[in-house]
């Protein structure tokens, strides 16, 4: 998208997102502790830390995806010997910091003095950066967070909350710094309120026609996963949301003429949002909610905001450690997945089988089943790779995609 | 395996289906049950029809064979419980998927699940969090079983794995000389696994008796297989019959299982602490990523390797995200590397790998 047809809050990310790269390369080469985190470790403690700065490889993999140039980094991880049914944002990752961070929008991540995994999301994760820990020899801090099958137990968040400690001091040990908890709680002052903007944002797809795209709510998420904890990341959302909430008053929408609303389940597919995007418009069908962006500053089974209440930074952060989709098991995806059908009105959802993400699609076509026999939602499964568009058929996605929006109409009609 | 848990449930005992690998399985001996470790479950009928109503063709073999064995009419239906431990991200989501499929069938098995730390212990104490979770586990067995732990019973079946892995260490010694083949190893393996441990010592005892110390073939390169199964008998005759001998194995299935000797102990949260957190490294076991290397290597100068086959299992990415750095180290060390692939319908066809197992022996041969 040209810069002259973006949103106010769509410049306002290219400028922050610009601005947290040349930072984040800028700090480190001045000598500040650079610590690699898996997206969902809790980025607000390194705030309490004077010079510390953190990249997440996931999310400059989606970068890379999104800017075209995934599989030519997917490709330099393959040539040296890993296999093409990994994660592709491993791929991408270990492809460009192989070849030195050529070909990325960003030129690549500093090099990092610690690396911190975790293994809610996935525990590849955590083999994936001991390719990086062998590699540079770069110390690896394991998160373990127990998947939970029910409400997060409070054996668990305890057992995470003293990893949090152990975090706290392998960066002093390691960094010569002290941690400072009322920056780490101020940064997570400034989380929280940057999410209830992120909510207020999300929820105009409540709006007929909706206000939002899905879509629009991948490419907003970036600030999430890399400025956690900033006084930009609360501004930014704050931005949007007010944007967002003045064009719906103004009868500005993506898809006027909006005759499906669609909710999509999986990773973004983050080679194709604009093509995706603007073919189903012509048909008069929007995605309007995605499992993957509704489920941040929640826990798990509930789609609904968890705020943090001003007391323990330690508990309320362990205690959304379960929230993303694929550290909790079905029955919770269930109950949030029908939350949001039933609060969206959805017509028909969009199960994006991702090779690449195996947590996140083993469940779907149990999920699927139940969708349909119990709330009798249409649905299809469409294949795809959110970062490898070698592994993405647009005219079977396309052709699936419109049996869904047939079987839509065949339902009003019967 | 369907006809072993028949002749377990012909004992009397309730019987336990467990996953993954390395499940406390003395702890279930010592309570009266029959622990069955659900692997390589492949040829209980080679389908995955049902399995394939409920996992993309990406998932593993193991998933998609452990999950249609324990949906099935015919084989799930014989098990009291099913137990598992966090492992990989596929297996971690198959409770609700087999029990939803259970309850479709208007059955259900109690389902008991144990979360093992996986955090380094240098960086992380685990252990008051395992204890917990091993004395959740007694309770909820003691419960559901009508047991009650005894601490003498729970020593005695200590013991008997202990002799178990033991015998097993042997009959991989006699492998590694030429004693015994890897293809008769691996069907007494085959043919021992899913029995009660006192019935698997009484086929590896005569095994190891009969067995004379010769020392054939070591005039062949010397090979380890590595990977979570063993490789079918098509592809280990066609290592064999290229000149090549199976001097060691770093198999999760076999040498990652009974390669680890717990302290013998009374009480079984000490125990599992041993057990697990100085466990035999396992791509599984995330926090025994730093010494699984330094294991290969150690491994291929015991034995003497001069080549390492990683049996890849396709789709399981933590063997996969592996590969390329021990391919890197062993061949810095001189040890030839060759990765074969094996999907979930590949094992009927793996003559196919022929061609390149015959071009590694000729490497091996002439390096």
């Amino acid at each position: 998208m040209s810069e002259a047809n973006k949103t106010d809050a769509g410049r306002h990310l290219s400028k922050i997102m610009q601005n947290a790269y040349m930072d984040l390369h800028t700090r480190a080469k001045e000598g500040a502790f650079v610590v690699w985190i898996a997206i969902n470790v809790p980025a607000e403690l390194f705030y309490g830390f004077e010079n510390l700065v953190y990249a997440v490889p996931e999310s400059h993999a989606a970068m890379n995806a999104g800017k075209g140039v995934g599989a030519v980094q997917c490709e330099k991880a393959e040539r040296i010997g890993y296999s093409m049914d990994l994660c592709s944002y491993a791929r991408i990752d270990i492809g460009c910091a192989a070849d030195g961070g050529r070909d990325s929008p960003s030129f690549g991540l500093p090099k990092p003095n610690l690396l911190v995994s975790n293994n809610n999301n996935c525990s590849l994760l955590v083999k994936w950066f001991d390719v990086h820990h062998r590699e540079m020899g770069v110390p690896h801090f394991i998160i373990d967070v127990p998947f939970c099958y029910g409400p997060q137990k409070e054996k668990d968040r305890n057992y995470i909350i003293r990893q949090f400690y152990d975090l706290i001091q392998t960066i002093e040990d390691l960094s010569g710094q002290r941690f400072d908890w009322d920056k780490a709680r101020q940064a997570l002052d400034y989380t929280n309120r940057g999410i209830v903007h992120w909510k207020r944002f999300l929820s105009h797809a409540r709006h007929r026609p909706s206000g939002i795209t899905a879509f629009d709510s991948f490419v907003q998420m970036a600030p999430f996963l890399i400025m956690r904890g900033t006084p930009e990341f609360e501004a930014h959302y704050k931005l949007l949301a007010d944007e967002t909430e003045q064009r719906v008053k103004a009868g500005d929408f993506p898809v006027p003429d909006e005759r499906y609303r669609l909710f999509w389940d999986n990773i973004a597919p983050w080679h194709q949002l604009r093509d995706m995007s603007s073919n189903l418009a012509d048909s008069g069908a929007n995605i309007i909610g995605a499992t993957y962006t509704s489920c941040i500053g929640t826990v798990e089974g509930s789609f609904d905001m968890y705020p943090y209440d001003g007391r323990d930074p330690m508990r309320y952060l362990a205690r959304t450690q379960n929230c993303y989709i694929c550290p909790h098991g079905m029955g919770l995806r269930r109950r949030a997945m029908r939350q949001a059908v039933e609060t969206l009105g959805i017509d028909g959802i969009v199960f994006a089988s991702n090779r690449s993400c195996k947590p996140y699609s083993v469940t779907q076509m149990d999920q699927q089943k139940f969708m349909s026999e119990h709330l009798g939602i249409p649905s299809v499964m469409v294949d795809v790779d959110h970062a490898d568009v070698r592994k993405y058929s647009k005219e079977s996605t396309f052709t699936r995609l419109e049996a869904l929006l047939e079987m839509i109409d065949a339902k009003r009609a019967a | 395996m369907i006809e072993k848990i028949k002749a377990l449930k012909g004992q009397g005992k309730p019987v336990i289906g467990c996953f993954p690998l390395y499940p406390p399985l003395e702890l279930f001996h010592s309570l009266g049950l029959n622990p069955v470790v659900l692997w390589r479950l492949k040829g209980e009928g080679g389908q995955t029809g049902e399995s394939d109503r409920h996992l993309q063709n990406y998932t593993c073999s193991v998933a998609r064979h452990m999950t249609e064995f324990l949906l099935s009419e015919e084989s799930g239906a014989f098990l009291d419980g099913i137990f598992m431990y966090n492992a990989c991200d596929t297996l971690r989501n198959m409770p609700e998927i087999i029990e939803g499929g259970l309850e479709t069938a208007g059955r259900s098995v109690p389902f008991f699940n144990i979360h093992i730390p996986m955090v380094p212990p240098a960086q992380t104490d685990g252990d008051e969090y395992l204890k917990n979770e091993v004395n959740r586990l007694i309770e909820e067995l003691e419960a559901c079983f009508d047991r009650k732990f005894d601490s003498v019973a729970f020593q005695n079946s200590v013991a008997q794995f202990k002799r178990l892995r033991m015998l097993y260490l042997q009959a991989e010694a006699a492998v590694a000389n030429g004693g015994i083949g890897f293809r008769e190893f691996a069907g007494v393996f085959r043919k021992a696994a899913g029995m009660p441990v006192e019935q698997q010592q009484g086929i590896l005892e005569p095994l190891l008796s009969q067995y004379a110390e010769n020392s054939k073939n070591q005039d062949k390169a010397g090979i380890i297989l590595s990977g979570i199964l063993p490789p079918p008998d098509a592809m280990v005759e066609a290592m064999e019959s290229s000149g090549l001998r199976i001097v060691g194995n770093d198999i999760a299935a076999l040498h990652r299982s009974y390669a680890d000797m717990p302290q013998p102990g009374a009480e079984p949260a000490a125990y599992y602490r041993d057990f697990y957190f100085n466990h035999y490294p396992c791509p599984t076991l995330l926090y025994s990523g730093d010494r699984r290397v330094q294991a290969l290597l150690e491994r291929c100068q015991q034995t003497g390797a001069k080549g390492v086959v990683f049996i890849g299992e396709k789709f399981c990415e933590y063997e996969y995200f592996e590969f390329p750095y021990l391919e890197k180290k062993l061949g810095g060390q001189g040890v030839q590397t060759l990765l074969l692939e094996l999907a979930v319908d590949d094992e009927d066809h793996s003559a196919a790998h022929g061609a390149r197992i015959e071009a590694f022996a000729e490497m091996l041969s002439t390096s």
